[in-house]
């Protein structure tokens, strides 16, 4: 075995491993909570970078939507946090649906009473979006710059329609649910160690169930049809069946992503549904590497703690830099970051056998 | 809200007046998207920076009216080179690296817009800018159930003549044919003797300055903002990819949009409607992904 490192399973798990207990170690290192509610926001931020990692970088599919997702999830999850505080017999409705003259509860509020339902209809609508829309898509064999385009739209549309229907969504204001998230009798108070645990814990589960995922033979089919999708149909593999399950796991990540961000943020507006959110999804996948999970995780990472100490008065320059940055990824390093460390490694294991063992 | 405030009744004036706005939308969607189209039909490239392209057209027609003092219509074909200018500028520096990877110029061209929209916010701030109104345009017509304002009048007449022009250009001079030889196949015309590079730094040139001409239109409409093509660039992409690849698929495309657009929004409002109409669109082209009319050319 003298290939590269980087390719080797042990080593990748390893780094997996490392990265990971590092993330899980931050709220020994930083005491401060507004510093850890900011490194859970990232952490967020990381798992729809992997969302992305997983549609994009494996399957070849350029969603520009993954926000509908996000978004579906966030106000599942902002509704089911509202509800919590509503009283049933006192104060039934919230309080922006009063100011929008409606006198009772709308229909599609009702189920989010109840916490398990709320949660479930937060993480399965967007799961179930995806799989229609996906099934929709991929059945037709619609391709490349057209599935961007389309998932774009449909973000697009979205955005309108939580937009406007104000006294539904709070529209623009967005919903801003007065208590922390509360479950199994525990308030998850979004500036706790817990909150930030809760959110490495789904970064991690899902990662490494992901990367599981592509290890085994769906994996190498996805790989397959990405690489060449004629290929892959005309040696028998559905192609839109594997594209649609990939897009569906991409949702169901992303939807997870919008949970968890209400949770640490306690609002949610329609910035979740933002084109420039989506597209920003892409870009830290892009630039940390689009073929590796870590790599999307790392640039997600990275990105945002540049964009939080760039601080609101350098943020016009801060986005000019992010602009040539990610021009140079997609012109130079197609890969992104983890391509290079891909080279380095490759030309440092190349030159020296002995540094496989040690890594 | 209860439905009968949200869904407005038929009655006939106001709806043909709906009708009568469906025509003014249809010639701004036509106008955003036909720099888009050409480009997307003759190369392949998805040009994300599109709205932006629009953007700088009305920023170049507010510096050249406002500091320079020259007329509103003379800022038409000065946005127009202008904006060719730079598009020549990008095609070299950017595009042209990127001709085999359709995916990575969406995304370059996507990175270059965010650093346009910053660019130009810290040379003018973010506060809105204005496009003076010829006195010539500032009128209102008032016919018993139209009323449309002269800009929006100009508009609709400029759509017209643009797209004649581009007609013109396309399928009557010989840089047209060969535009089309190239769309249809590459490597043919190479063959022929066609420098289908050339070809390409000329369609995108030309692409890129009628987002200039559509910038200085739009200025005269609405507000600036460095962030204004982001409101222009989703519906022109869905026309150009509704319409197909071609002109007159741009036309149909543009004047179905601009009409149900219309139409829904008289029926329950502005963003709902672009609701019912992105979803349309969606389901559209899974049946249709080559778009209203396809021109034989090779499926990208």
């Amino acid at each position: 075995m003298n290939g590269n490192l980087y390719h080797n399973r042990t080593a990748q798990w390893i780094i997996y491993i490392v990265i990971f207990a590092l993330l899980a170690l931050v709220p020994f290192v930083f005491d401060n909570p507004f510093t850890l509610n900011q490194y859970a926001r990232y952490i967020i931020f990381s798992l729809t970078a992997v969302s992305v990692s997983l549609v994009w970088g494996y399957g070849g599919i350029l969603s520009l939507g993954q926000g509908i997702a996000f978004g579906m999830g966030a106000y599942g999850m902002g509704a089911t946090m509202q509800m919590q505080f509503q009283d049933p017999e006192s104060d039934p409705i919230p309080s922006f649906m009063l100011t929008n003259e409606l006198e009772t509860l709308p229909t599609v509020w009702e189920p989010f009473w109840s916490t398990p339902i709320g949660l479930t209809l937060a993480l399965g609508i967007p799961t179930l979006f995806f799989l229609f829309f996906g099934y929709m898509m991929f059945q037709a064999r619609v391709a490349g710059v057209f599935v961007a385009i389309m998932t774009l739209a449909m973000l697009a549309a979205w955005y309108s329609v939580v937009y406007d229907m104000q006294p539904f969504t709070a529209g623009f204001n967005g919903i801003s649910p007065p208590l922390p998230f509360e479950i199994f009798e525990t308030s998850v108070d979004p500036y706790s160690s817990l909150a930030y645990w809760i959110c490495v814990a789904a970064l991690i589960i899902l990662t490494l169930s992901t990367k599981f995922i592509l290890h085994t033979k769906f994996g190498l089919i996805v790989q397959a049809m990405r690489d060449d999708p004629e290929r892959a149909r005309f040696l028998g593999y559905n192609v839109a069946y594997y594209q649609t399950v990939l897009f569906t796991m991409s949702g169901f990540i992303a939807a997870i992503a919008g949970i968890l961000w209400v949770m640490i943020t306690q609002y949610v507006s329609p910035t979740s549904m933002e084109i420039m959110l989506s597209i920003s999804m892409v870009i830290w996948a892009a630039v940390g590497g689009r073929t590796s999970l870590l790599g999307a995780i790392i640039g997600a990472f990275l990105i945002n703690l540049g964009q939080s100490y760039a601080g609101d008065e350098f943020r016009a320059t801060w986005l000019i830099i992010l602009g040539v940055v990610f021009i140079a990824v997609v012109l130079f390093l197609p890969k992104g970051l983890t391509g290079l460390f891909e080279i380095i490694i490759g030309k440092l294991s190349g030159s020296n056998n002995g540094a496989r063992q040690s890594g | 809200m209860s439905v009968h405030d949200f869904w407005t009744p038929f009655s006939l004036y106001p709806f043909l007046n709906s009708l009568f706005i469906g025509i003014s939308l249809a010639s701004i969607f036509f106008i955003a998207a036909l720099g888009l189209t050409i480009i997307y039909g003759a190369m392949g490239v998805i040009n994300m920076a599109h709205g932006e392209f629009i953007m700088l057209g009305a920023y170049t027609t507010y510096v050249f009216q406002q500091f320079l003092g020259f007329p509103f219509l003379l800022c038409l074909p000065v946005a127009f080179i202008m904006l060719a200018i730079f598009g020549l500028i990008v095609e070299r520096g950017l595009i042209r690296t990127l001709y085999q990877r359709p995916l990575d110029t969406l995304l370059a061209t996507w990175g270059l817009s965010l650093i346009l929209i910053q660019t130009i916010r810290l040379i003018f701030g973010g506060e809105p800018k204005y496009v003076g109104v010829p006195g010539w345009l500032d009128f209102q017509i008032e016919a018993n159930f139209i009323h449309l304002s002269g800009v929006r009048l100009f508009i609709i007449i400029f759509a017209v003549i643009i797209g004649a022009v581009t007609w013109f250009l396309m399928y009557k001079t010989t840089m047209g044919i060969r535009i089309r030889a190239v769309m249809q196949d590459k490597e043919m015309a190479a063959s022929f003797g066609i420098d289908s590079n050339r070809i390409y730094s000329i369609t995108f040139a030309y692409g890129a300055g009628l987002a200039g001409v559509a910038g200085a239109l739009f200025g005269a409409l609405k507000t600036l903002f460095p962030d204004m093509g982001a409101g222009y660039i989703v519906e022109a992409f869905l026309v150009v990819v509704v319409g197909g690849i071609g002109l007159v698929g741009s036309m149909f495309s543009a004047g179905i949009l601009g009409e149900l657009s219309s139409i829904f929004s008289y029926f329950t409002n502005d963003t709902f409607a672009r609701f019912i109409l992105f979803t349309l669109i969606v389901v559209f082209l899974r049946f249709r992904p080559q778009g209203l009319i396809s021109e034989g050319a090779t499926r990208r």
